[in-house]
């Protein structure tokens, strides 16, 4: 079996890829756990030989994330909130990795997929790709992607954005603040992400070291309680009869 | 000088509170926010979300300042309903959808602090020209943050200029705008329809999660106690009898 997540290192760069793609790169344990482990890779390398500056997140195939795996979700009663907590780590290695993140979003962000591209410094996507929350549609509360939202678009907007639900184009996400940049086509993305991530690699590293850590200093990114508390919340609301019930209709769909 | 219209919807109804004294321009009274406050209240126990909008031209002028002119208990009395219904809108569990058309001023704009989504239109007038008459539209500020930002809010708080409904949405005052003012409260509508189709249980969860993030609610004391320690002073009482000389 290929590796559910895989990392490339072209110095200054490196590429963390969600490798699941029959499964539009949905997020399952096994996944999360791949996930940790690359990034924990990559932030042991950083750490030891500091060459590694920007760094692309992405997902293969026609999709970046489709968010969490219903089916693992509906699995077992302790399924939701291992793989939102998991989730809530994740993210923060994300946010606290010492290199500049640029999701690179090939395809559907969806819900928990969505909240990764939100925790990345940079976004960027085409016109066509989908992206959003629609959680509550799904009587879910999108608590672990919440606090990472209200830092990119700001508490009014981001409370506006998940009580709608649904799903938006990338260019509507572009007007919102989600995503940094919009390219016309999927064909157009990795040329423009290939040219942001050398513009950004151009900058000293200490100094995008630095800046990056202050921001996350000074906007909350740190606050590893509230990241565990966003999991068990999303898993309490996951675990009721309405939640269920809807979870497992769209689950036949 | 406030009424309540349902529409009947699948699972549970639509409440449309409405500012209804349009001969005014639905300038808020101690009286009319007290009744908002219990027709909000009520809306909240059988509705799956709620518009708040008002009648005529406009959605709210602000506060009835002809009852300020002799005597500030109305002033205060005004400030202290307009920060519970604030608060109110908030704390409810279903979402509160603000229909600003016409004119959304001072107090009228304060209540769009209270609401999870803002539907305006590109005409509509919005802002909070206060400071000029001595009061402080601090009962605002910890609800404006979230939505525009700090480093705006200096400027629509202590500038006082209005903007219009394409300016709110650019700086988040609004979130989505009508094609005419006549259109906004079925827009508003429209978009309460949908939100009381989703399960309520994960719109309540996250309603108060979202409460949880900005914090505002923690503020909301300091802030009336702020707009309260200026009234009955002497720059509020010359200037609010100098607008009526």
């Amino acid at each position: 079996m290929s590796e559910l997540a895989t990392i490339t290192f072209t110095p200054p760069l490196a590429a963390l890829l969600l490798n699941r793609p029959e499964a539009r790169n949905a997020l399952s344990i096994d996944l999360l756990r791949a996930m940790h482990a690359r990034i924990d890779e990559l932030t042991a390398r950083i750490a030891a030989a500091s060459d590694i500056h920007v760094v692309v997140l992405t997902g293969a195939g026609k999709s970046f994330c489709a968010g969490m795996d219903l089916k693992q979700v509906l699995a077992h009663p302790t399924a939701p909130l291992e793989l939102l907590a998991s989730l809530a780590e994740f993210c923060l290695k994300v946010r606290t990795l010492p290199a500049i993140t640029i999701a690179a979003i090939n395809g559907a962000a969806i819900g928990g997929g969505c909240g990764l591209c939100t925790v990345c410094d940079f976004a960027i996507t085409h016109a066509d790709s989908k992206m959003g929350f629609p959680e509550v549609d799904l009587g879910v509360c999108p608590a672990v992607v919440a606090p990472w939202l209200v830092r990119k678009i700001g508490a009014g907007a981001a409370r506006a954005m998940l009580l709608r639900g649904g799903i938006m184009s990338g260019e509507q996400a572009h007007r919102l603040g989600l995503v940094t940049e919009c390219v016309r086509t999927r064909e157009a993305l990795d040329a423009a992400v290939k040219t942001l991530a050398d513009k950004l690699a151009a900058g000293g590293p200490n100094a995008l070291r630095a800046t990056k850590a202050l921001l996350n200093q000074l906007d909350g990114s740190l606050d590893h309680a509230q990241a565990m508390r966003a999991a068990e919340l999303s898993a309490a609301v996951l675990a009721t009869a309405e939640a269920q019930a809807m979870l497992r209709a769209k689950l036949q769909e | 000088m406030i009424r309540t219209e349902w529409r009947t919807h699948s699972p549970r109804p639509v409440a449309i509170v409405l500012l209804d004294r349009p001969d005014k321009k639905n300038a808020l009274t101690p009286a009319m926010l007290d009744d908002v406050c219990a027709a909000l209240a009520q809306a909240g126990r059988r509705a799956g979300a709620i518009v708040l909008g008002g009648s005529g031209t406009a959605f709210c002028s602000g506060f009835d300042l002809s009852l300020c002119k002799d005597d500030s208990r109305a002033l205060a009395a005004m400030l202290t309903g307009l920060s519970r219904a604030i608060r109110l809108m908030r704390e409810l569990s279903v979402p509160v959808v603000v229909a600003a058309h016409g004119a959304a001023i001072a107090g009228g704009c304060a209540l769009l602090g209270g609401a999870d989504v803002v539907v305006a239109h590109s005409a509509c007038k919005l802002g909070y020209p206060v400071v000029r008459l001595g009061i402080s539209p601090a009962i605002t500020a910890p609800f404006l943050i979230g939505a525009i930002g700090a480093g705006r809010i200096r400027e629509r708080l202590l500038g006082g200029q209005l903007v219009s409904g394409d300016e709110a949405l650019a700086c988040g005052l609004a979130h989505q705008l009508a094609a005419s003012a006549e259109q906004v409260i079925d827009d508003a509508a429209a978009l309460a329809e949908i939100l009381t189709a989703k399960p309520a249980c994960g719109i309540a969860a996250t309603k108060a999660w979202m409460n949880e993030l900005d914090g505002a609610d923690r503020h909301a004391n300091e802030a009336l106690a702020t707009s309260l320690s200026l009234v009955g002073s002497l720059e509020e009482r010359e200037r609010m009898q100098a607008l009526w000389a």
